[in-house]
């Protein structure tokens, strides 16, 4: 019971922080509009990439929202590394809330502000013309996806937070991690496609399952897959939620 | 008598190599102000940090309130408060929303909330800005803001990692004046590091000096000036020589240490220079002796830690260096 409080009083920390400044928010949203507004219509006038009967801007679009909420997550990191060198860290971890509660909480209060970022990419997809499933459930339960994922990201960052500890170190370990996850996913083309060394990277790739559960539930409706992609999703979570509340302490020795 | 501190042949060696504490022994009274001193790298920090449940200790034991820091973390957590040295609060949100978080995260239930953290606030002299954000305060606003998140949930024992270090005289005084109001209110017992020797007079019921990671010498303020030899009581005399035979007798009084004549001047280094001022007045208005004029010099804390560690207590250049990184914590 305390531990879901705790849980639920840091993602209502990251609510009162995003109340008071969004601008994180909005200049990560550059990026993936870039890939849905630019890349995404020129790549469909080649149409080297086999989509299928749908268009090649819907098809990433759920990928590249994806990738953007994992960039949040992954870089929620640099909010630990700043955390810890501020003396919050070392606070947090004198009050009564578990170890787990805290990594958890932080984890998941990441996810809070991929639906955020998600929120701001859809409008700008629907507008040019990108076509989702219009049905509530399913939108619904994309978000939920992408805030359970995020929270596995943002719990991998903190434990690489937990060896990194400077930002210099965490930045460039971040990048390290996001674009290989992205480009050996499902994101941008199928994974048949890809060479046979990658295609069994991306059976690991929690990013492929993510986007394939995704793109299921607001693109393709092809949701025969979705059982096997939950799994993965909930056992990317617990993994790093255990490993990154195992290893926490060592962000402050 | 409660013990809230006990410490006993306490050892951290971090990564193998640096002994950071060397078998430390310490017992602090419930109810006390307690102030370790000692230079950088002595063990200050570690010592509260293993006392805060943060660290294991390598060998040796440590309580609180009895209760074992390595094995009943959770349940010490529950009695302590702690600031640790740079800050810990969000500096993007208001001050109002860091009680509230950590309101919330202490359990106090929401019927209660409201009222306790306005009164922190207000207790604080925070409740003009509670709703601005934290990003706006100057050094001693967050200093205080930390000191009513420690009162939300009247600790048993507040921990203090050199609480106003970087803060300007007047921040200072004022930090010292809320947190003595709120021990004098509820009982807590405070332990503090701090690198500031007038702090340690001022406000501790006993002291500690920590250096090479052992405690070297403890006791009260009084006390540990004592220890370093005497104070020195200077009389300037209406007569320009005194006489062997009173000499002898200043020298007899109990608590005297020397006695050094010098024309119209007499100077006696004595052990506590108020109780012996009366009977070496007594001595000298016998002998037919006045006294024109009388000083005491007394030896201050940095006498004391001079005579312990070895050198001067700088701060100068920490000082300089927690300011810096308050700034860059601040700037986000």
């Amino acid at each position: 019971m305390d531990s879901l409080r705790n849980i639920l009083v840091m993602i209502e920390l990251e609510l009162r922080r995003l109340k008071h400044d969004r601008t994180e928010l909005y200049t990560r949203a550059v990026q993936p509009i870039l890939w849905i507004v630019v890349y995404g219509p020129i790549m469909s006038l080649v149409k080297a990439i086999p989509t299928g009967s749908i268009p090649y801007t819907d098809y990433i679009t759920p990928g590249v929202l994806i990738q953007s909420t994992t960039f949040v997550s992954i870089f929620y990191g640099l909010t630990i590394v700043w955390e810890r060198d501020s003396g919050i860290l070392k606070k947090l971890l004198v009050t009564p809330a578990s170890r787990y509660a805290t990594v958890i909480g932080r984890s998941m209060a990441s996810g809070v502000r991929a639906i955020f970022q998600a929120l701001i990419i859809v409008p700008v997809a629907l507008l040019i013309g990108v076509r989702f499933i219009p049905d509530i459930t399913y939108s619904i339960s994309a978000l939920l996806i992408i805030f359970f994922a995020s929270g596995g990201f943002a719990a991998t960052s903190i434990l690489v937070a937990s060896f990194m500890k400077t930002r210099e170190r965490f930045m460039g370990i971040g990048q390290a991690i996001t674009f290989p996850l992205f480009f050996a996913s499902n994101a941008l083309y199928p994974v048949g496609m890809m060479p046979p060394i990658l295609q069994e990277f991306s059976l690991v790739n929690p990013m492929s399952y993510i986007v394939d559960a995704v793109r299921g539930l607001t693109i393709s409706g092809d949701l025969a897959n979705l059982p096997i992609d939950l799994i993965a999703i909930a056992t990317f979570d617990a993994t790093m939620f255990v490993a990154a509340s195992a290893c926490f302490k060592k962000i402050i020795e | 008598m409660e013990i809230a501190v006990d410490v006993r042949q306490l050892v951290k060696v971090y990564e193998d190599k640096v002994r950071a504490l060397d078998g430390v022994d310490l017992a602090v009274e419930a109810g006390k102000v307690f102030a370790l001193l000692g230079p950088n790298g002595a063990g200050k920090t570690t010592l509260m940090r293993i006392l805060t449940t943060q660290l294991k200790p390598t060998s040796g034991e440590a309580y609180v309130f009895g209760l074992d820091v390595a094995r009943d973390g959770a349940e010490v957590r529950r009695l302590v408060s702690y600031i640790p040295q740079e800050m810990s609060v969000w500096t993007d949100i208001s001050g109002y929303e860091n009680l509230l978080i950590y309101a919330k995260i202490y359990g106090i239930p929401s019927t209660k909330r409201r009222g306790i953290i306005e009164d922190a606030l207000e207790k604080m002299g925070l409740s003009e800005v509670a709703n601005h954000l934290v990003k706006t305060y100057s050094g001693g606003m967050v200093r205080r803001l930390e000191v009513a998140c420690c009162m939300l949930v009247k600790p048993k024992i507040m921990f203090l990692d050199e609480p106003t270090i970087g803060l300007d005289p007047s921040a200072r005084k004022v930090v010292w004046k809320e947190l003595a109001s709120f021990k004098r209110e509820y009982g807590v017992t405070v332990f503090f590091n701090t690198h500031y020797m007038d702090e340690a007079d001022l406000y501790s019921d006993e002291i500690a000096i920590i250096n090479g990671g052992k405690i070297v010498k403890l006791g009260t303020a009084e006390e540990l000036k004592r220890s370093v030899g005497g104070e020195v009581i200077l009389f300037s005399l209406e007569v320009n020589r005194v006489g062997e035979d009173c000499l002898g007798k200043v020298r007899r009084v109990s608590l005297v240490n020397d006695v050094i004549a010098n024309d119209s001047e007499l100077s006696v280094v004595v052990k506590d220079a108020e109780t012996a001022l009366p009977d070496i007045m007594e001595v000298l208005r016998k002998e037919g002796v006045s006294v024109k004029k009388i000083s005491i010099t007394k030896p201050t804390l940095d006498d004391v830690f001079l005579k312990y560690v070895g050198t001067r207590l700088e701060y100068g250049e920490r000082i300089s260096e927690v300011r810096q990184v308050r700034d860059m914590i601040k700037r986000g």
